[in-house]
């Protein structure tokens, strides 16, 4: 089967690491297969780049090239009588290309009825071959319509054929209202979905942070007027809404009055419950799931960056083991903690952190 | 800077319902938002029950993240009050203040200072004492200083001005004293006796 040989070919867009068709591609996606590195516009006769071309100017045979020129079909086979059967709506108009036989006649006036569900010009190729297996009229239906794309105009809102595109219109999809839902590919299907979903979650809650005012100067969060400014800053502890801005100035202000800096300034200036961090998130959040949920992206977030305190490992952190920054020495290895314990004189354990000489001094009593 | 956006806002919410909460904030001097005046309403049932009391209200350039500098204007009779310079002892407009106080929250602080007096914590020892040992006299006292000073407001400045002429003072001398004194009535007496 040509499927099996031209799975054996590289895919010229999986090298790129641009391939969008994954498991249904055509062509191969393991590096040990050979890439097609025939130069199509040398097939044709004139290449423009001549010897300084990147592709190998060698002389296929249009008998072989159906195979390992996938990209060569823009005007395939002309003149060769190996292959007859080319994409519809060429037969008529190519001369050379006469149909043989009364059947392929037949099958060449009517392949729109036959072919509901007809390819692009790149996979016909496939159907060639089985048109010599299968007899005419056998519904292609039955096979490979998973490997069939779906007509993209649909699936980005309309298409101009209408009922009469040769192509798969794909099925509606209920969040997004494309027709982007391919009938035969559960596993896609499954994914688009999913995705919808979450798209559609995050501007619902978009849409819902937009009246949410900060408490501090007043104003919706999401109207500052610079983009920097429509962030809210979410405390850990509690709920009431701030912009970052408002909330980290004040956090970080040095008042000429003596506000406590652990009790008044790190507390909520709703509800003065103390909270020792400050997420930014340009959302808010309707549950605590979600809380946690950007909680947790940030503080992963943070992890991959490197801490200027720690600065590879030439310098100390004051926050140690519980900073949110990432300690990793200039190696990549990550830094160890590790605790000192000290026995106290009335059996319980201390963690030391930093051990001065006037802790053991003061023990002596001199 | 001062954040404008926020206190014209505030401003505006805040005269909104001045009938029912009893108090309201006023510009001091044309455009500058920096300087206001605020006033509260004697809560009933205390001694200061029918007064109007004035309140200068200067906001730092740091404001909403530094309280505003308070200061009652009309004088009045309370342990956490000056009887002096009208100076409060309030947490919130010092150590306590929060961004999310408003002008108008401080101002319904101030109203509820003045019907829950804190003689424990006070700004003025002569009043905080007289409240601890003799309630009565305090009561009469702030009573009094609440119909003294502040009550003049519904007297108009015309009235006052034909009570000094009556006591024998030229026209135009009682009004700009009355004036010079914010139309305090026994203020302008005083000055013109000394003067």
């Amino acid at each position: 089967m040509a499927d099996s040989q031209r799975k054996r070919v590289l895919c010229k867009y999986f090298v790129h690491g641009a391939c969008f068709k994954g498991e249904y591609c055509e062509f191969s996606h393991d590096w040990k297969d050979q890439s097609n590195n025939a130069c199509t516009f040398y097939q044709k006769g004139l290449c423009s780049f001549g010897s300084r071309c990147r592709y190998d100017h060698v002389k296929v045979s249009c008998g072989q090239a159906h195979v390992p020129l996938p990209l060569s079909n823009a005007r395939p086979c002309i003149g060769t009588g190996s292959i007859q059967a080319i994409h519809p709506s060429n037969v008529l108009l190519n001369g050379e290309c006469q149909p043989s036989t009364s059947s392929l006649a037949e099958f060449s006036v009517s392949s729109k009825h036959i072919f509901p569900f007809s390819k692009p010009a790149w996979a016909q190729f496939p159907d060639l071959s089985v048109n010599e297996d299968y007899p005419l009229g056998h519904d292609p239906a039955a096979y490979s319509l998973a490997d069939q794309p779906i007509c993209s105009f649909a699936a980005a809102g309309s298409c101009s054929h209408g009922e009469r595109c040769p192509h798969i219109h794909g099925d509606q999809c209920s969040i997004c209202k494309k027709h982007c839902l391919h009938p035969y590919r559960p596993d896609e299907r499954e994914e688009h979905i999913q995705l919808c979903q979450k798209n559609n979650q995050h501007l619902e809650a978009l849409r819902f942070s937009q009246d949410i005012e900060c408490s501090v100067c007043l104003d919706r969060v999401l109207s500052k007027p610079t983009p920097a400014e429509r962030k809210f800053g979410i405390l850990s502890e509690c709920d009431h809404p701030f912009c970052i801005s408002c909330i980290r100035n004040w956090r970080s202000n040095c008042p000429s009055i003596g506000m406590d800096v652990n009790s008044t300034l790190r507390a909520c200036p709703m509800c003065r419950k103390l909270s020792y961090f400050v997420i930014p998130s340009v959302i808010w959040y309707s549950t605590s799931e979600e809380k946690q949920e950007i909680v947790n992206n940030y503080k992963a977030k943070l992890k991959t960056i490197d801490c200027k305190y720690f600065d590879l490992g030439n310098g100390t952190c004051p926050f140690g083991s519980s900073c949110f920054y990432k300690h990793a020495y200039r190696d990549g290895r990550l830094e160890e903690v590790v605790l000192r314990h000290l026995d106290a004189e009335d059996g319980s354990i201390v963690i030391a952190k930093n051990i001065r000489l006037s802790d053991f001094l003061n023990n002596l009593h001199l | 800077m001062l954040d404008t956006t926020r206190v014209q806002k505030e401003l505006v919410e805040c005269n909104r319902d001045t009938a029912i909460s009893g108090v309201s904030i006023d510009l001091h001097d044309g455009a500058n938002l920096t300087h206001l005046c605020g006033s509260i309403s004697g809560p009933l049932g205390t001694p200061y029950e029918g007064g109007t009391f004035i309140i200068d209200i200067q906001l730092p350039s740091d404001y909403p993240f530094e309280p505003p500098k308070m200061q009652f204007i009309t004088r009045v009779w309370h342990p956490n009050i000056s009887s002096q310079n009208g100076a409060i002892c309030l947490d919130i407009l010092k150590d306590q203040w929060s961004p999310a106080l408003t002008l108008k929250t401080a101002l319904l602080s101030l109203q509820a200072l003045l019907s829950a007096p804190a003689p424990d914590d006070p700004q003025d020892a002569v009043v905080a004492q007289q409240y601890l040992r003799d309630y009565q006299k305090f009561v009469g006292t702030a009573r009094h200083w609440t119909d003294t000073f502040a009550k003049i407001a519904t007297v108009g400045i015309d009235e006052k001005v034909s009570k000094l002429v009556e006591m024998g003072f030229p026209e135009e001398l009682a009004r700009s004293v009355l004036e010079a004194v914010k139309g305090d009535e026994n203020a302008a007496l005083e000055k013109l006796c000394s003067g």
